[in-house]
């Protein structure tokens, strides 16, 4: 029984790697799909801006009103911008972009795919002279890749945006103040690779909602399960990829 | 055993290469055998329709000929190249010359009817202008009598309309060869019957030879030059509609009841 589900687990890392190969081998070869890349990659972000940007903000906002006690027991109120603006750009804008992206634009390429594959689009394709994989994979996995870091780095200014609201809740920042000190605070060390895990999180999420899709078992059934499996599968890879990036920046010394 | 109700293809001249041609193709799912060396001839011109229980094959039968599905063993040969054989780039030059039907018609529902019918036009015909394109989309709806649907999207359309506009897509092409994976079933008698009329009148109007699957026996009798009964993964008996009706064995009778 538990060995079952291991095995299983096994052959499912590998064919996710083995599709992985496929898109590194297929999508940087002519022909490309220029026009469907920005098509998908405006999806993307057309998609996920507004929710992206409303959690940022509400995020921002009781980060830094939440933190605000702590701080105030220590004598240290004047430290909170400096304090929220590193949690918010080295963790909490990027990974809460990826989920709200694993969420809504993981399941739509999942379900999309999956009905597409039930309902034999993906042959018909093929047999109008496309490679599908190339035109549906390798454009939505790219533009997922290209979009989710513009996407965190719009979160990460919408919620320093919240984070000063929340600091002149009760007390008193000035506008300049408040950036003066992130500005301070924030060193290209700590941007840089919280950006560069972004591209990271955005190619699980394409390569993890393709995989499911193309992949869809026959039936309705399937093109539901595909959708939900693919959120939860790049969920749970956002937060590995996430540790993983932690350890190789300490290792490095960038922090 | 097996009735070979050997009638020559009621054709005034049968033409020299067949422009399909299956040789021992087999084709298994783990234990589950569709296909067991199944032969087939398609010349060019003839209409010929496959019948068979539902499951017995069909669609993967008519999906290995465009190489969607690979077979085990065996030689399909489409116009002189072998399927199994080609490349992706060699696939895509048959695939043009090709019609292809979908049994669930297959039509992008993430796009309009017209985007519908350019999809193919623009992947196999990249250098058309776009009024040449546009001639020709209101030319393939027209045909099938559906030119108001241009702007529409698949899912405001009945099932019926569906399958005409996959037809339309799959003849925009002017294919020399159709693919028919049951263009009739799910429609009224009265658009059934039209449909099976348009593919006569498009076969003799572009000269075209076909492949069509269908149970539906009034569509068969229009459309037949001849008919291959697809029995437990062979070729069981074939002929022309009147000699299979009238034929006395058992599995051949159950068809035309
Ligand atoms: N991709 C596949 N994987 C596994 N088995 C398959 C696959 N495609 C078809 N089969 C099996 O092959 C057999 C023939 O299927 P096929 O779709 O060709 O039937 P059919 O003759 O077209 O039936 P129908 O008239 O209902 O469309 C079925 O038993 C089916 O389960
Ligand atoms: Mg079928």
């Amino acid at each position: 029984m538990k060995l079952t589900a291991v095995r299983n687990f096994l052959n499912e890392t590998g064919d996710i790697s083995r599709f992985t190969g496929r898109f590194f081998a297929e999508a940087f070869k002519p022909r490309y799909e220029f026009a469907e890349l920005l098509r998908q990659a405006f999806f993307v972000g057309y998609k996920s801006l507004p929710l992206v940007a409303v959690t940022a903000f509400i995020m921002g906002l009781v980060i830094t009103i939440q933190s605000r006690p702590t701080l105030v027991e220590f004598g240290a109120e004047a430290w909170l911008p400096k304090m929220v603006s590193v949690s918010l750009v080295r963790e909490i804008a990027p990974v809460i972009t990826a989920l709200i992206c694993a969420g809504k634009i993981g399941s739509g390429i999942g379900a999309e795919l999956g009905s597409m594959k039930v309902t034999e689009q993906i042959d018909a394709m093929e047999v109008s002279g496309t490679n599908p994989f190339k035109y549906l994979v390798a454009t939505r996995v790219m533009a997922t890749t290209l979009t989710i870091p513009i996407l965190a780095v719009l979160a990460d200014a919408v919620s320093l945006y919240g984070g000063y609201l929340g600091a002149n809740i009760h007390g008193v920042v000035s506008w300049d103040l408040y950036w003066n000190q992130v500005f301070d605070t924030l060193a290209f060390s700590d941007v840089l690779p919280s950006v560069i895990k972004t591209f990271f999180f955005g190619f699980a999420i394409g390569i993890i909602g393709c995989y499911k899709g193309y992949n869809s078992n026959k039936g309705t059934e399937g093109v539901g399960r595909s959708a939900n499996s693919a959120v939860v599968v790049s969920s749970l890879l956002v937060f590995i990829l996430d540790l993983l990036a932690v350890q190789i920046i300490d290792i490095l010394r960038l922090t | 055993m097996i009735p070979q109700t050997n009638i020559a293809p009621e054709m005034d001249t049968v033409l020299s290469a067949p422009v399909i041609q299956l040789k021992n193709v087999s084709k298994s799912f783990g234990k589950n055998h569709v296909l067991k060396d199944f032969n087939l001839d398609l010349n060019k011109g003839e209409n010929v329709v496959v019948l068979g229980k539902s499951g017995s094959g069909k669609s993967v039968l008519i999906k290995c000929i465009i190489g969607l599905i690979k077979p085990d063993s065996g030689t399909i040969s489409v116009l002189g190249k072998n399927i199994p054989e080609l490349n992706h780039t060699e696939l895509d030059k048959i695939r043009a010359k090709v019609g292809f039907l979908f049994q669930s018609n297959a039509l992008y529902d993430s796009m309009t009817v017209r985007q519908n019918l350019e999809f193919p036009l623009r992947r196999h015909r990249a250098k058309m202008t776009k009024s040449e394109i546009d001639n020709l989309i209101i030319e393939a709806l027209t045909n099938v009598g559906l030119a108001h649907t241009v702007d529409m999207q698949p899912s405001e359309l009945s099932g019926g309309m569906k399958k005409r506009i996959a037809l339309a897509r799959t003849l925009i092409l002017k294919p020399e060869i159709i693919l028919y994976d049951e263009p009739t079933t799910g429609l009224d008698p009265i658009t059934g019957k039209e449909i099976s009329n348009l593919m006569c009148e498009l076969a003799k109007k572009y000269n075209t030879s076909s492949i069509i699957i269908s149970h539906d026996l009034n569509c068969v009798k229009i459309v037949a030059n001849r008919i291959v009964m697809l029995i437990d993964g062979k070729c069981y008996a074939q002929g022309n509609f009147e000699s299979l009706k009238n034929s006395t064995d058992k599995q051949v009778q159950q068809f035309f009841q």
